[in-house]
């Protein structure tokens, strides 16, 4: 799939998501690597996190996961993928900004599921760094999308002289 | 009233910018209709019946004369001469073109106007008391606090994308204006014993098919906390609000579904981790904004006219001489904190039109009167009228005649003609029935005055559907229209308010027939007349006596 990640589209994507029904024994677990890692759910990750040495560090969420549950252990984690099943489907902008500014999460985060392009400055807004898309978009639109506003009302609201 | 900076104009120029764009891919097919609509709809733009509607953000009710006349050129050069002024101090324009309407953002730019958040699922236009900083009764102004919302509102991060739209109303006074039990949240400008000031915080009112009466979440809350705290409220709505099924996506289901005490408690919890972090402010910030909120220039006490009169003035005998002008007075105008000078009502609710409608040369002039009488200023009202809030005492005679000619003096301010009324199957493509024919329909058969003034301040509220824009549930009388096999019919209800006893209104039996209404009202008001003590409100007595007696008068008759 095709992912923006600070501004330009990339190929380099290696991570394995491995879903809850197949066994972290599976062949396809096992073909995971340093350079092809794995991306579990929360509450696999959670459960993995039992055993000193599990070694996955990307984790996909679902949008009712609460992420306050990941707070000890986001040292640990790399890439953590919020799923925005519609975009209209506001909880992972909350999952976000959470995980960045209450929980310092400096890992990446990824936007995954209905990402479309109008969204995105609202994503990066909430600390949204990189994004997956289900069909290649039009990079030149994307930079318009996310270069459109020089100022915003938050985080520094009122003031003139905010920036 | 608050001044653009440059900062505020940058910002709005990319939006519409923005807008434009978004309108161009979706007329050159790039963008489909689906995803069109969320990106419309959070800039005011809805599809209704008969062509788009748009809605125009007037941020807590406050308006310039500037701002004034160019919602008339907008009515003039873009619609039908007309706006309609809505129940959450909004302008709404029914007829513009789809391709013109990036144009008429860009012409409302100019003046700093805008309808950013004026639809969709996000937070829309916080409203307010629109007698702020003129009216007696008032703890603090409620404004700087209402723009200090709007900004951190606007496009904000993270609750674009709530569950369903969301609602906040402030008052700064021990009146409630700005009827905040019945918002998602309702702030109360307090202050404690040790004379610090703070907000009282309601969470989870609301109309629409499941009415509640907010409660309350914090009792006093230090006013620096304000923007973390509702963050943290709107942080948990949004996690936890439901999404598959509309009708329960509001804030008020989930808090009546956790119950209060344990909502506060997720809000608690949130606003610990929270509340240094994100979404502060400076006291600096704070003054800043209060700063563009100056009173009026002081007048002092009634200034003796004679010696000034030139014919154009009146002095105080003088005009209340008229009895006209008197009747007008006593129903249209409010003392104003300073005495010198008087609060002033513009009633939309003049006889053979659609309540809060006011066409383009009305505005014109309301934007002359606002600058010759008034500040510079204008108010728009949740019962859906206009408010000069500083009139000399000495200028209301000449203001009066002036307003007559353009008809904006119909001296029935809270009468009963004094009508809420949403625009229903006219216009609203939710509608199940008419409500502008049963508006003329009451208003023809109530039109003495003499009879009104007789009977009081008694609201009536007209909403075409359970959506309840016309908020039935809090006036005196409400008014739902219902539909009973492809027949408009309109069920009633009695005894709501929506001032400091909010309450919702109690159904009074099956539905009337759409011919039958204004005789159905004329029953209850006789009935209100028969059992009424002297000086006790329609509401009151509703409380004292129940529903029963007057069932029984307008079903007696109409059996
Ligand atoms: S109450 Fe119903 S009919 Fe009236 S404006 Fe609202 S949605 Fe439309």
């Amino acid at each position: 799939m095709p992912l923006l990640r600070n501004g330009h589209l990339v190929t380099d994507n290696p991570w394995i998501r491995l879903e809850d029904d197949v066994p972290t024994t599976s062949p396809a677990a096992n073909a995971a690597t340093v350079d092809a890692p794995l991306l579990v759910s929360m509450t696999r990750f959670l459960e993995l996190q039992a055993h000193t040495n599990s070694g996955v560090s990307g984790v996909f969420l679902s949008p009712e996961d609460d992420v306050q549950l990941l707070s000890e252990h986001l040292h640990r984690i790399q890439v953590i993928v919020i799923n925005f099943p519609k975009y209209t489907d506001g909880r992972g902008y909350s999952q976000a900004r959470m995980l960045r500014e209450q929980f310092h999460f400096a890992g990446e985060l990824r936007a995954s599921g209905d990402v479309r392009p109008d969204q995105l400055l609202f994503m990066a807004r909430a600390g949204i760094d990189a994004f997956e898309f289900a069909e290649t978009p039009d990079e030149k639109q994307i930079k318009q999308i996310l270069a459109r506003f020089q100022v915003n009302y938050q985080p520094s609201y009122a003031l003139p002289v905010a920036g | 009233m608050y001044n653009y900076t440059e900062y505020d104009r940058d910002f709005l120029k990319s939006r519409v910018a923005e807008f434009r764009d978004q309108t161009e891919r979706r007329l050159s097919g790039e963008l489909d209709e689906e995803e069109y609509k969320q990106l419309r709809l959070r800039n005011g733009l809805y599809l209704q019946r008969q062509a788009y509607m748009l809605r125009v953000a007037i941020p807590y009710g406050m308006l310039s004369s500037v701002q004034m006349k160019k919602l008339a050129h907008i009515a003039r050069v873009y619609d039908k001469g007309y706006g309609h002024i809505t129940t959450r101090q909004n302008i709404q324009y029914n007829w513009p073109e789809l391709e013109q309407v990036p144009d008429i953002l860009a012409e409302l730019a100019d003046v700093d106007m805008h309808a950013i958040q004026t639809s969709g699922n996000c937070i829309r236009n916080t409203t307010t008391d629109p007698l702020a900083g003129a009216i007696g009764d008032e703890v603090d102004d409620p404004r700087p606090w209402c723009e200090l919302i709007r900004q951190w509102s606007t496009l904000h991060p993270e609750f674009n994308w709530l569950p369903r739209k969301f609602k906040i109303a402030v008052t700064g006074a021990l009146s409630d204006r700005a009827a905040i039990q019945v918002h998602d949240i309702g702030l109360r400008l307090v202050r404690n014993e040790a004379g610090a000031s703070g907000f009282e915080v309601l969470v989870g009112g609301g109309l629409g098919r499941t009415p509640y009466i907010g409660q309350v979440i914090h009792e006093f809350l230090p006013t620096q906390h304000l923007l973390t705290y509702l963050a943290a409220i709107l942080r948990v709505y949004n996690l936890e609000g439901r999404r598959d099924n509309l009708y329960k996506a509001r804030i008020k289901i989930l808090v009546n579904a956790l119950g209060i005490d344990t909502f506060r408690e997720k809000v608690d919890q949130q606003w610990a981790r929270s509340r240094d972090t994100d979404d502060t402010f400076t006291a600096e910030q704070f003054s800043a904004l209060k700063a563009q909120f100056p009173t009026a220039p002081l007048l002092g006490t009634l200034q003796t006219t004679v010696e000034l009169d030139n014919g154009s003035h009146k002095g105080p005998d003088q005009m209340f001489s008229n009895p006209l002008f008197n009747q007008w007075y006593q129903t249209n105008t409010r003392p104003h904190r300073d005495s010198g000078r008087r609060i002033v009502y513009l009633s939309l609710k003049a006889p053979g039109v659609p309540a809060g409608d006011i066409t383009a040369d009305q505005m014109d002039k309301v934007a002359e009167l606002a600058e010759r009488f008034s500040e510079s200023e204008i108010r728009s009202t949740h019962e859906q009228n206009l408010v000069l809030a500083h009139v000399p005492v000495d200028d209301l005679f000449k203001l009066w005649s002036e307003l007559k000619a353009v008809r904006l003096a119909t001296p029935n301010l809270g009468k009963l003609t004094d009508m809420i009324v949403c625009p229903g199957l006219d216009y609203c493509s939710l509608a199940n029935a008419g409500t502008l024919e049963i508006h003329d329909q009451i208003y023809q058969r109530f039109d003495d005055l003499d009879y009104l003034h007789e009977l009081g301040d008694v609201s009536i509220k007209i909403s075409g559907c359970m959506n309840a824009c016309g908020h039935h549930h809090v006036g005196d009388i409400g008014i739902l229209g219902v539909d009973k096999g492809g027949v408009e019919w309109y069920q009633l209800t009695i005894g709501g308010h929506a001032g400091n006893k909010a309450a919702l209104g109690q159904r009074l039996g099956k539905a009337i027939a759409k011919s039958d209404v204004a005789d159905a009202i004329g029953h209850l008001l006789e009935a209100y007349i028969a059992v009424r003590e002297p000086e006790e409100s329609f509401h009151d007595t509703v409380m004292r006596l129940g529903t029963t007696p007057f069932k029984e008068k307008v079903y007696a008759t109409a059996a």
